[in-house]
């Protein structure tokens, strides 16, 4: 099954799909689940439509997602209303949203490209050791430093 | 996923960043004078817009002239430490 242009293999469980997505990892699927009311064990083949379309929906656009309800808790000295009355709704502050501000595919390697580019600008270390394909964080590089040279660039790809 | 770890460099939030108080600030932006400084480790302040710098690199001064974009960097990034290898005919001369 595609979603927005990702290959997410059929037989696998949903929370090992998304991480096919770059920018998700192991956690970030696991929440995402949570949020689009995905089961833990479901597969990519056993999805519903709705399900597909509510992961299409959330993944194009985290930002602009509906905000999670947020519900009080109740305390320990709490007495439920009769069941004849209306609950009374409780003033809560809306939590921190981190699942809203995830970035993937093209938008996460924009950013990076951009961060990448503030760097070399503002002539850092960091920018320099980029633009000449070296590691940037102090590792060796009498030998070895295959990853810098083939990852290091101001137009970085991935 | 963790936006704030990654600002504050892993430093605790009630420290705020790193720096050194400059006690000639005003004056030097003033008559821009360069600040000769060994505190590579001091963040830069938006305070410090304009003002250039001439920082240690171990053995001599770099002059960093700090702009709007430099802000949350450290002094030592700009000054950098090491030489490059360049190949000379003769050891001696």
């Amino acid at each position: 099954m595609h979603i927005l242009g990702v290959l997410l293999p059929e037989n696998q469980l949903v929370k090992h799909a998304l991480t096919h997505f770059y920018g998700i990892g192991n956690k970030t699927a696991l929440r995402l689940c949570a949020r689009v009311q995905i089961h833990d064990r479901a597969r990519v083949r056993n999805l519903n439509q709705s399900q597909v379309t509510a992961l299409t929906a959330f993944l194009s656009s985290p930002a602009n997602s509906p905000p999670v309800a947020a519900h009080a808790l109740a305390g320990p000295d709490y007495v439920p209303p009769p069941l004849s009355q209306p609950a009374p709704q409780a003033e809560v502050a809306q939590p921190v949203d981190r699942l809203r501000d995830i970035k993937i595919e093209s938008d996460l390697r924009r950013q990076m490209r951009e961060n990448i580019a503030h760097q070399r600008m503002i002539g850092s270390y960091v920018g320099r050791r980029h633009a000449m394909h070296l590691p940037v964080r102090g590792q060796n590089t009498q030998s070895n430093a295959r990853t810098a040279r083939k990852l290091n660039r101001v137009e970085r790809y991935n | 996923m963790w936006a704030t770890a990654v600002v504050q460099g892993g430093r605790s939030a009630w420290k705020g960043p790193f720096f050194v108080a400059f006690p000639n600030l005003k004056h030097a932006l003033e008559n821009n004078i360069a600040i000769k400084t060994q505190a590579r480790a001091c963040t830069i302040l938006p305070n410090f817009i304009g003002i250039r710098f001439l920082v240690h690199n171990g053995k001599d001064y770099i002059p960093v002239t700090v702009t709007q974009d430099m802000v949350g960097h450290k002094l030592g990034e700009f000054a950098i430490t090491r030489k490059r290898f360049t190949y000379k005919q003769t050891k001696n001369k």
